[in-house]
């Protein structure tokens, strides 16, 4: 028991050593961010008169309200919301629906379907984007549109559904599985067709990995820059992550303003991380390690 | 009992009503659809564009190349050799160095040390920003007039080359590729842990065994599947790698990756099937870490 | 090849518009207006770069002169260059805007082959005397015999300096006659603690100028044109040698040379931290939106004269201008725009607004060119034999991805020059045909 109580102390100041060093680490990773926020909120002008090291003489928020006044991002986070929530809750649904059918329901191809929706999310598709683009032309033009998917929020919207919904079939499959197949069955017996049975049997059983899928998938499509950039021609409908690169060229030597527009774009991912931490931990656990 | 096995009989045998059939196809068919259109298609059709010649405008000029882009790629494109040593070191760093780190942090997390919460935030908070904003925000810290520079008293003139300065630079953009990986993977490996027996650990913790014993010789053999998973991920990304180079040296391949070479040749002023080439050659290097994954993830299933 | 091979005869005579263009003021433009039927309706148009460039702020206000003349609102919007120029192919497919700035050569030749620019030959017959026959060759495209882009402005690439540095370093660059004056220039510049030869090639393309220039002072013009249409090797002992005088520069240029791009070397002469800087001089607004007296300091000279045989006969000049998409919602009003830009009017507007570019039109005053402009027209009025610039004399498949990257290894490693011009002259033989 002493010999307990000693290896316990000795433990304990080891950890104490580690946390130490992790936290030295800590501050060293948080390093870059407290910068870009230190840069974001002096003004300019002390910078170009004292430079960059200098004893802050202000500090203020001025950088922030010029940064909505001037680089327009209002009208971009709107566009972000307009591509953001039809494609998390369209990637929600439709994921369902896959992992509805092959979790309770016994087909053949259930398997092959799982496997590709999952595989599916795996590949790298950057190169993807010409055969897209070209698609997205012809349905047009078989619409007499040619900007129903190019240039469009739609367009935006299907490619990331096609691209996330393997993701969300996946975790939402496995966490059918732990749904007790009592629950289907007596309601199949009650005579529910398939589409109650999925509406109003699965579908509430189902919410704690949707919000915490629906958390991922916010994050990650908020985050995306790179097919907007391709497949939006005009800069004024680009999210606000693609704007980024525009505003990024624009003011690249008005460092501090630059700093405040990054923060304000950078806010609502850090927010929604803090205040949901345990969905993001959740859906990234059914998502990977299948727990 | 039996009368369970008698309803499951019931339900399997009972034919489903047309409407349900219906609902049920159209459950399947949309997303399949989608999924198919979308992602299956565009990439089906890079696979087969690779094989031919064409400037990416007029479908009618497309012709037939065969193998001819493949052995430009392999026998004449040096930047090609360049890309794939960096996408080596990108998976070997990761491999090695970052995910092990995410590793050591979850563990230590998991025994929940003094402040574990703060540092977990602390380590993820780089995996929900962008990468835009990434590359604005280490931009302020490495460019001329940033911190580093600063903190170096080298002002815009002498500024220390980094980007270019091929001795450093690849160090740099590992770094900051860690920043985020390692958060990421922490994360992953802390929710395995999670689900990790912990009594097995207090027994082992009694016998007098040390921290790093009980972790190497228990928890780690352990978190076998976890483990493999983690490996997989740890190298479709670093073969998917794209974004965070893009975003330094746009198309300008100083610092080639595999998917750089193929948004350059498939983009901008000289589009050309090459591109489509490299893409599949990511692709193929990319198909046994997937099945990997497929076999592990759904073993159960496939038993 | 015949698209690229655009022989002595139409580029030689290019700089001519420049010289002759003094004094012929109000009589080109007057046919513009006449005949031609009332174009209405919105036109969208893309500036390339940011709404803060000088050059945004420029094109602004000449679309506003066009919005008063007509009445046609214009609705321009800013594209990241890069962005603009990546996606191009994809963007004229798919919803462009009517009409962009963009650049003369195999850019607007090969995509006109494509359908993807509307023809504007009518408007450039508008403009009527207004363009030189040079001019309108410049901006005709070889295969039909057609004009897709309206010629507006071009410039020099030369060895640019502030007559401040060099006055305070006691040197002189108008006296650079030979190779070794450059080196002993360079010399001295480094010796007194700046930056002897500046050079960003982060973006791949800008080390092309010095290529070029090194290739057409050593070779010959006819052999820079056939080495990029694939009439001479890339192994060449006459390539070689161009690489090998790059590489006598190396030692005077920044450190960082992989590190920076074209505004790198721009901030570099501008902060006063280099000697010579071999560039285009499109930049020069850049100068002057931050000063009169930085605009005033900047000079141009011609790149010395390294093979007598050739002299100082060839320069890169590129020629810019506006296009029109052809999938555009109003092409007419597009080409309307765009001749509009390259009339007198429109060119009034814009230097107006402080545009200190050339412009090729001879309805512009010459004689009311600043110091710089003046000498600009001097420097084009050395050569007999004008280029566009590597990137838009040959293949675009071949320029960025092959041409590019080349450069960029030499610079990172000389001694692999032998390497670099065999793979370079392979991935020449491997392209597919045109």
């Amino acid at each position: 028991m002493v010999q307990n109580k000693d290896y316990k102390n000795k433990q304990k100041v080891k950890d104490n050593f580690i946390s130490a060093i992790i936290g030295f680490f800590a501050f060293v990773w948080i390093f870059p961010i407290l910068w870009t926020l230190w840069t974001s909120l002096r003004p300019y002008n002390d910078i170009i008169s004292y430079g960059v090291f200098s004893w802050p003489r202000h500090l203020n928020l001025d950088n922030y309200f010029q940064a909505f006044r001037v680089m327009g991002l209002s009208k971009y986070f709107l566009n972000t919301l307009y591509v953001m929530v039809p494609s998390v809750i369209l990637i929600l649904f439709l994921g369902s629906l896959i992992a509805f059918v092959v979790s309770r329901y016994s087909f053949r191809f259930n398997l092959t379907l799982l496997l590709f929706f999952t595989a599916g999310n795996m590949l790298p598709t950057i190169a993807t984007y010409i055969p897209v683009f070209w698609l997205y032309i012809k349905i047009g033009d078989l619409f007499g549109n040619r900007s129903l998917l190019y240039n469009n929020y739609f367009g935006i919207i299907l490619i990331h559904v096609a691209f996330q919904v393997g993701f969300a079939t996946f975790v939402l499959s496995s966490y059918m599985k732990t749904v007790p197949k009592e629950i289907s069955e007596s309601a199949i017996l009650d005579g529910c067709s398939v589409f109650r049975h999925y509406w109003d049997v699965m579908l509430p059983l189902l919410r704690p990995p949707l919000a915490a899928l629906g958390v991922l998938m916010s994050c990650w499509i908020y985050n995306d820059f790179f097919w907007a950039l391709i497949l939006m021609s005009e800069d004024s409908k680009r999210p606000v992550t693609s704007a980024l690169r525009q505003l990024q060229g624009q003011y690249v030597t008005d460092f501090n303003l630059l700093a405040a527009g990054a923060s304000i774009v950078a806010a609502p991912t850090i927010i929604l991380f803090l205040v949901l931490r345990k969905q993001f931990v959740s859906g990234l656990t059914l998502g990977s390690t299948k727990g | 009992m039996k009368t369970a096995a008698v309803n499951k009989n019931v339900r399997s045998r009972r034919s489903l009503s047309r409407n349900d059939r219906f609902t049920l196809s159209a459950f399947v068919g949309i997303p399949t659809l989608l999924q198919v259109v979308f992602l299956w298609g565009p990439t089906l059709i890079t696979v087969a564009l690779s094989f031919t010649y064409w400037n990416g405008i007029n479908v009618g000029d497309i012709k037939w190349a065969g193998l001819a882009n493949y052995k430009n790629i392999f026998f004449g494109s040096p930047v090609f050799y360049d890309a794939l040593k960096n996408n080596v070191v990108w998976l070997l760093w990761f491999t090695f160095i970052a995910t092990p780190l995410g590793i050591l942090l979850a563990y230590q997390f998991d025994r929940k040390i003094k402040g574990h919460q703060i540092y977990e935030t602390i380590f993820y908070m780089p995996v929900v920003l962008s990468l835009a904003i990434i590359g604005i925000i280490w931009n302020f810290m490495l460019q001329p007039g940033g911190f580093l520079q600063g903190v170096m008293g080298r002002d815009i003139g002498n500024a220390l080359s980094i980007w270019g300065n091929y001795d450093i630079n690849s160090y740099v953009i590992m770094a900051i590729a860690s920043w985020r990986h390692i958060g990421y993977i922490m994360l992953l490996y802390l929710a395995g842990l999670k689900a990790f027996d912990s009594s097995l650990r207090e027994a082992s913790a009694i016998d007098g065994a040390t921290e790093w014993q009980t972790f190497r010789k228990i928890i780690f053999p352990t978190m076998r599947p976890v483990n493999v998973i983690i490996l997989v991920i740890t190298i479709i990304d670093s073969l998917r790698a794209f974004d965070l180079v893009y975003i330094i040296y746009g198309t300008s391949t100083a610092w080639p990756l595999l998917n750089i070479l193929a948004f350059q040749n498939f983009a901008g002023q000289g589009i050309s099937m090459k591109g489509a080439a490299y893409s599949v050659i990511a692709l193929v290097l990319c198909v046994v870490p997937i099945l990997v994954y497929l076999r592990i993830v759904f073993k159960e299933d496939l038993e | 090849m015949s698209d690229v091979n655009n022989g002595i005869s139409r580029r030689s005579v290019l700089k001519g518009a420049a010289i002759g263009g003094a004094g012929l003021v109000a009589g080109g433009s007057l046919l513009a207006g006449c005949g031609k039927k009332q174009v209405t309706g919105d036109v969208h148009f893309t500036i390339r770069g940011n709404l803060s460039d000088a050059g945004a702020k420029i094109a602004i206000a000449a679309n506003d002169a066009y919005t008063k003349k007509t009445g046609n609102k214009v609705i321009s919007q800013a594209v990241n260059s890069d962005d603009f120029q990546n996606n191009f192919v994809q963007i004229l497919q798919g919803t462009p805007d009517d009409a962009f700035g963009w650049m003369a050569g195999w850019r607007t030749n090969a995509r006109a082959d494509a359908g993807l620019l509307a023809d504007v030959s009518d408007q450039v017959k508008a403009l009527g005397s207004s363009l030189s026959a040079a001019a309108i060759q410049g901006a005709t495209n070889p295969s039909d015999g057609k004009q897709y882009i309206i010629p507006t402005t071009y410039y020099p690439w030369g060895l640019h300096y502030r007559k401040s540095t060099m006055q305070e370093l006691g040197l002189n660059p108008e006296s650079i006659a030979t190779w070794d004056d450059l080196i002993k220039l360079c010399e001295a510049t480094q010796k007194k603690g700046l930056v002897g030869y500046a050079l960003g090639d982060k973006g791949g393309w800008e080390a092309m100028g010095t290529f070029d220039i090194l290739n057409m002072r050593l070779n010959g013009y006819q052999f820079h044109i056939d080495l990029l249409n694939g009439k001479e090797k890339w192994t060449d002992a006459k390539v070689v040698d161009v690489f090998t005088h790059m590489g006598q520069l190396i030692p005077y240029m920044n450190k960082n040379v992989l590190d920076i791009s074209w505004d790198g070397m721009r901030d570099l002469l501008l902060q006063k931290k280099c000697g010579a800087m071999m560039m285009g001089s499109w930049f020069a607004n850049d100068f002057k939106a931050k000063s009169q007296a930085d605009y005033d300091d900047l000079w141009i000279v011609p790149f010395p004269e390294i093979n007598p045989e050739h002299g100082i006969d060839s320069i890169d000049a590129p020629l810019d201008g506006i296009s029109v998409a052809a999938n555009g919602k109003n092409v007419e009003g597009g080409a309307d725009l765009a001749g509009f830009l390259g009339s007198k009017e429109g060119i009034d507007a814009a230097v107006a607004a402080g545009d200190t570019n050339i412009y090729i039109s001879s309805d512009f005053d010459t004689s009311t060119y600043d110091a710089f402009n003046k000498q600009k027209l001097e420097v084009l009025g050395a050569a007999k034999n004008i280029g566009f610039f590597l990137d838009r004399d040959t293949r675009g498949d071949f320029a960025g991805p092959v041409v590019g990257p080349a450069i960029q290894s030499f610079l990172k490693n000389p001694k692999d020059l032998t390497k670099i011009l065999e793979s370079t002259q392979a991935q020449w033989d491997a392209l597919p045909a045109l």
